[in-house]
């Protein structure tokens, strides 16, 4: 892989200001998960709020991101892995803007939820696998700028613990809901931020793809190994 | 994933090309004098295919190109080694006459260069001492279609008798590529055919290479990859007289093999 410079320098800042961008966008989005889940489970309506808010942020970005690309695309023409890195920018910024979307509905949730009695333990539960998806997330990026298929393919293996715990808490929500009808309209939310982790869990799995397209030339050609996510009602 | 496909999409069209051999360059060889220009090539060219030579300047291209109709045989200190097939016949055999040969394999260089003649001769002059034409009438029509191939049929047709080098630079490219497809041969030899163009000429011309690829194989040596992505369907990649990577077009720009191809097309320092 030819890692040497641009003969025209200003090439390479172009690449690497629009890859620096992804990298704060993806900060931005993590704090963004780890918040909404924190507001969830400590009952946190200020936190909760500064989350939705936050959202605008990140939107600016991937706007940013998508204009920056699309200038590289008509004064360089970006071939081979150039073309690669412009388009899987393209791809990992919508990815990461998705994600903070669903953040903003957790946050949005979680307000709501804070008006009824808590359902004990479920914002613990809800939280842990928030945790595991940021994990996910954080790996994925370092996995981008280290242009590291490797730690790409672990990434996307671990999206199976996810749908997992999705599983599991779908189940546990249903308990919940039969054991005491008052608990309908808080497990009904809760299922829904579940639901918003296991896709967020799906979009950092697809930026750990473009990743590897990105190194290799590639997409992972095998199919990712999904567990039975919810008996279909 | 849907994904996929973005590379191929942005290169659909060129993505077919005949899987017929038209030239076979086997073990191919060049010196001049002590230098050695071109080193052991083998390189199959298909019919009715664009294929594209690119590579840093006095890598060899030009000089493999005018190997394909022996213009290499006007250089003195030049000697050709190795063996190149036309449709399975050697044309480095004794037996070819190698004017014969370059109306089969015609060839259109980097610089416009039409004949100090009328525009109707400068395209007539290739058919007449091929005896291609019977009568005035037949060499009429011969004038008209390779005009109207090379697309400078409508600009040209009402002053047929006025002099080449009065046409502009993208039309005097025209013209010479009319005079080149005149006397009907099988293969186009392109050196840098658009490198005295401004981007409409060029269009024009890579419009026009598209179609010659109907009825003709073209071989275009060019310094633009992006003309080179546009046009081909096949790209070679030289470097210091080696053949470096040879491939479907599409894999050369979006995913080479060689780390060398891919420092030379994304331009960085190799
Ligand atoms: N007539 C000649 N006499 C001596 N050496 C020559 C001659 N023509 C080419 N060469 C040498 O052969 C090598 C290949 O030259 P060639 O013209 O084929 O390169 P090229 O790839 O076409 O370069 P460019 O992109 O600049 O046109 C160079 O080292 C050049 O100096
Ligand atoms: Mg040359």
């Amino acid at each position: 892989m030819p890692t040497s410079e641009h003969i025209v320098s200003s090439f390479d800042r172009d690449l690497e200001g629009i890859q620096g961008l992804i990298m704060r966008m993806g900060g931005l989005v993590e704090e963004a998960i780890s918040d909404a889940a924190k507001a969830l489970d400590t009952r946190d309506v200020e936190l909760a709020q500064k989350v939705r808010a936050g959202d605008a942020a990140i939107d600016a970005l991937d706007q940013t991101i998508n204009e920056e690309a699309a200038n590289i695309i008509a004064r360089r023409q970006p071939i081979a892995r150039d073309l690669r890195t412009v388009l899987t920018v393209f791809r990992i910024s919508n990815n990461l803007e998705r994600i903070g979307d669903y953040a903003k509905n957790i946050a949005k949730r979680s307000e709501a939820i804070i008006e009824h009695p808590p359902v004990e333990g479920t914002g613990a539960s809800l939280r842990r696998m928030a945790r595991q998806v940021e994990l996910m997330l954080k790996d994925v990026l370092d996995a981008y700028i280290q242009q590291d298929a490797d730690k790409a393919q672990d990434v996307r293996e671990r999206d199976i613990e996810v749908d997992q715990m999705y599983s599991a808490l779908f189940r546990e929500y249903l308990t919940f809901m039969m054991e005491d009808p008052r608990n309908i309209t808080t497990c009904m939310h809760l299922h829904f931020m579940a639901k918003n982790i296991e896709r967020m869990g799906d979009h950092a799995t697809s930026i750990a793809e473009q990743v590897m397209y990105l190194v290799t030339g590639e997409l992972p050609d095998d199919e990712r190994p999904k567990a039975n996510a919810v008996p279909m009602a | 994933m849907e994904d996929t496909d973005m590379n191929d999409m942005l290169m659909t069209r060129n993505s077919v090309g005949s899987e017929d051999i038209k030239i076979s360059a086997r073990h191919v060889q060049v010196f001049y004098g002590d230098t050695h220009a071109i080193k052991d090539v083998d390189v199959d060219i298909n019919d009715k295919t664009v294929t594209a030579f690119i590579g840093p300047s006095g890598c060899g291209k030009s000089t493999f190109l005018r190997c394909l109709n022996r213009m290499n045989d006007t250089i003195d200190i030049a000697r050709v080694e190795g063996e190149i097939l036309l449709d399975g016949e050697d044309i480095y055999d004794k037996r070819v006459d190698p004017v014969q040969l370059r109306a089969k394999v015609g060839m259109v260089f980097q610089k416009p260069n039409p004949f100090p003649k009328s525009i109707y001769d400068n395209v007539a002059y290739g058919p007449k001492i091929h005896g291609l034409a019977k009568s005035k009438g037949e060499l009429d029509e011969i004038v008209e279609k390779s005009l109207r191939r090379a697309a400078l049929w409508d600009e040209a047709k009402d002053r047929l008798d006025q002099p080449g080098t009065g046409l502009s630079g993208g039309q005097q490219q025209r013209l010479c590529i009319a005079r080149a497809v005149a006397t009907n041969p099988e293969v186009l030899l392109m050196d840098e055919p658009c490198s005295a163009l401004d981007p409409i000429a060029t269009a024009q011309v890579e419009e026009l290479i598209d179609e010659l690829r109907e009825n003709f194989s073209v071989v275009i040596v060019t310094h633009s990859m992006q003309q080179a992505a546009r046009v081909s369907q096949k790209t070679a990649f030289f470097h210091l007289g080696n053949l470096v990577e040879f491939d479907d077009t599409t894999k050369i720009f979006s995913n080479p093999e060689d780390p060398r191809t891919e420092s030379y097309i994304t331009g960085r320092i190799g």
